[in-house]
């Protein structure tokens, strides 16, 4: 347990000191402000791409729109600059040897894992915490109008967010690089959009919590509707995290 | 003139964290002379000119070992 | 008890053979040196013992405790410092210290002071930049510092002088020199005059098996016959000598090189009372005259003939 928290530690600390955790916040923060910003903006844009003289009727933005932002935003960009940031997570040590020493020192194997899928979890949350609030203050400010569920739909994109961390890690033990550890969750993910084309899976399919989080919005989908992505995406978690360190524990160093 | 006051709130704290981002990067780059592929100029036109993803980038492939 | 017992050890990679069956023991409190040239198993074997490599027979046992490969209790016995240290570079020494004591369950206490003491010992207690800027030698020197902090009953150290300048060596070797009443030290190297300087025990690998192995003294008096070097000034004068009627036993034994020869023999003294005695049958006068003791080189060339 000294050894988690030890190396819990450590990660955190280079999360800072190699930049990841300033990085992060600032682009998330970034998408929580521009998500209302384009919501905003979208009946202008529209209307400067229509022709001289035509005029069209563009619906007020809503809360909604921004939300919908939010959702566009957060797993096309977010998401892809949170994977790329910890691809090199495992990789990273094993090529150059740094886990010799706190391995030979006693540390246990599957405390290396888990304690880097614990620090990159806190490191993501927070950036996605802050970009959850700035969206939220200018919603708020700028619209009146309620959306509901918005938390269950918040707290799925964080899950998604989370398995494909798990993901990394997994892919970081298979491959021992950076490249390979983004192939694993680049493929993991396509696989994924692959079996959506299939409307049986998209009822279980975990992707569903990164993907459908409008239509939860918007009342198309029940917040039941989620209730299997979530247990899903939580097997699959543990099966990632458990394959990753048993894995580990077999790898010769 | 009243469209751009309108965005004004948004576009502050945009364009101070966007510059914040690249600066971050700037400073990296021009302290740390050594990078896994291309050069000092390459990575400064990257962190500067493309938005966001330059720096991103630049800090999950392109710096050097430490 | 010895500190470390190894038996039947053996490792493949692939098709292979790395180390076939090879055995041995350090006993407590000795330097032992493990030579073997570039490539024969060393390395491979430390981390063997460090159970960061599977291996493929035999076992390994630290203070009576095997090792297992994987989650390996054996280490807290254990301070290891690999052949390339390797850092987090963002880190400052003090720091990396305190990682590293906190990983072994160290109080805060217990590794500030070992912090200062091993830091002070090694010359490093005025660096205070991060790791990143710090030079090989200095890298090497912060190694040895992480290895020794949990004071492990055996220190294993992986070629620890082959990068460093004769200055950094004279200072590394003396470290180990000054560490072996607390600890057991098991050194690998390539650098004979390195092991030939502290070691008192050393194992020589060669193709996968121990060519050699034991206490360097009696190795020395055993292995490889002393010898004794005569030189004249001219080769006419090594014929005549070679041609003395004292030398005839000792024929077999002679090889000559221009105007110098050299016999080796088991028992030098009475080699010696028969060269004399044919020098002074003779009238011959030699430039220089002198008993050869057996080098570690000698020993380690011999070994992996």
């Amino acid at each position: 347990m000294n050894g988690f928290i030890a190396f819990t530690k450590k990660e955190l600390c280079e999360s800072l000191r190699t930049y990841k955790l300033i990085i992060l916040g600032i682009v998330f923060l970034l998408l929580g402000i521009m998500s209302p910003l384009t919501a905003k903006l979208m009946p202008e844009l529209i209307g400067s791409f229509l022709p001289e003289g035509m005029t069209m009727s563009i619906a007020e933005p809503t809360a909604m729109d921004s939300w919908m932002q939010f959702f566009k935003n957060v797993p096309q960009i977010g998401l892809v600059v949170t994977v790329i940031l910890f691809s090199a997570m495992i990789s990273g040590e094993l090529s150059r040897g740094t886990l010799v020493n706190v391995l030979t020192k006693g540390l246990c194997r599957s405390s290396v894992i888990l304690a880097k899928f614990l620090a990159a979890l806190l490191t993501f949350t927070a950036a996605y915490v802050l970009c959850f609030a700035a969206c939220l203050g200018y919603t708020v400010l700028y619209w009146h109008d309620p959306v509901s569920l918005l938390p269950l739909a918040v707290f799925a994109l964080w899950a998604f967010g989370i398995l494909l961390i798990a993901s990394l890690l997994l892919g970081g033990v298979l491959f021992r690089s950076g490249y390979g550890a983004l192939l694993f969750t680049g493929g993991f993910t396509v696989c994924l959009f692959l079996l959506n084309f299939f409307p049986q899976v998209q009822k279980f399919s975990p992707l569903r919590l990164a993907a459908d989080n409008v239509s939860l919005l918007s009342g198309e989908l029940a917040a039941s509707d989620f209730a299997i992505p979530f247990v899903i995406c939580g097997l699959l978690l543990i099966v990632f995290l458990w394959a990753a360190v048993s894995l580990f524990n077999r790898k010769q160093i | 003139m009243n469209d751009y006051i309108e965005y004004l709130p948004f576009l502050i704290p945009l364009i101070i964290l966007e510059i914040a981002l690249a600066l971050t990067a700037l400073v990296h780059v021009l302290r740390h002379p050594h990078y896994r592929f291309g050069n000092r100029v390459l990575w400064v036109l990257v962190v500067m000119f493309i938005q966001i993803l330059g720096p991103v980038v630049y800090f999950a492939f392109g710096r050097g070992e430490e | 008890m010895d500190t470390l017992c190894i038996e039947g050890l053996t490792k493949k990679f692939g098709a292979h053979t790395v180390l076939d069956e090879i055995s041995f023991t350090v006993p407590e409190h000795s330097v032992f040196g493990f030579l073997g040239q570039n490539g024969a198993g060393k390395t491979t074997t430390m981390k063997l013992i460090l159970g960061l490599l599977k291996a493929d027979g035999g076992q390994i046992r630290v203070l009576g405790e095997p090792v297992t490969y994987g989650q390996t209790k054996t280490n807290r016995l254990v301070g290891y410092l690999p052949d390339v240290p390797e850092f987090y570079g963002y880190m400052k020494p003090a720091e990396y210290l305190k990682l590293c004591g906190e990983i072994a369950g160290l109080s805060k206490k217990e590794i500030a002071r070992r912090s200062e003491e091993l830091l002070h010992l090694v010359g490093l207690e005025e660096a205070r930049k991060k790791i990143s800027g710090f030079s090989r030698g200095m890298k090497q020197r912060l190694g040895i510092t992480q290895a020794l902090l949990t004071r492990p009953k055996l220190l294993i150290c992986d070629e620890p002088t082959s990068a460093l300048d004769p200055v950094g060596r004279r200072e590394l070797l003396n470290i180990l020199h000054q560490v072996r009443e607390q600890t057991t030290v098991l050194f690998s190297t390539h650098i004979l005059s390195d092991a030939e300087q502290i070691c008192d025990r050393i194992a020589v690998l060669h193709q996968g098996n121990l060519a050699l192995c034991g206490e360097l003294s009696r190795i020395k008096a055993q292995k490889s016959a002393n010898a004794l070097f005569v030189s004249f000034a001219s080769a006419a004068d090594v014929s005549e000598l070679t041609a003395s009627p004292y030398l005839l036993p000792y024929c077999s034994q002679i090889e000559v090189q221009g105007s110098c020869l050299t016999i080796r023999s088991t028992d030098i003294k009475p080699v010696q009372q028969a060269v004399l005695s044919a020098l002074y049958g003779k009238g011959l006068f030699p430039l220089k005259m002198e008993i050869q003791e057996p080098t570690l080189e000698g020993i380690f060339m011999e070994a992996i003939q």
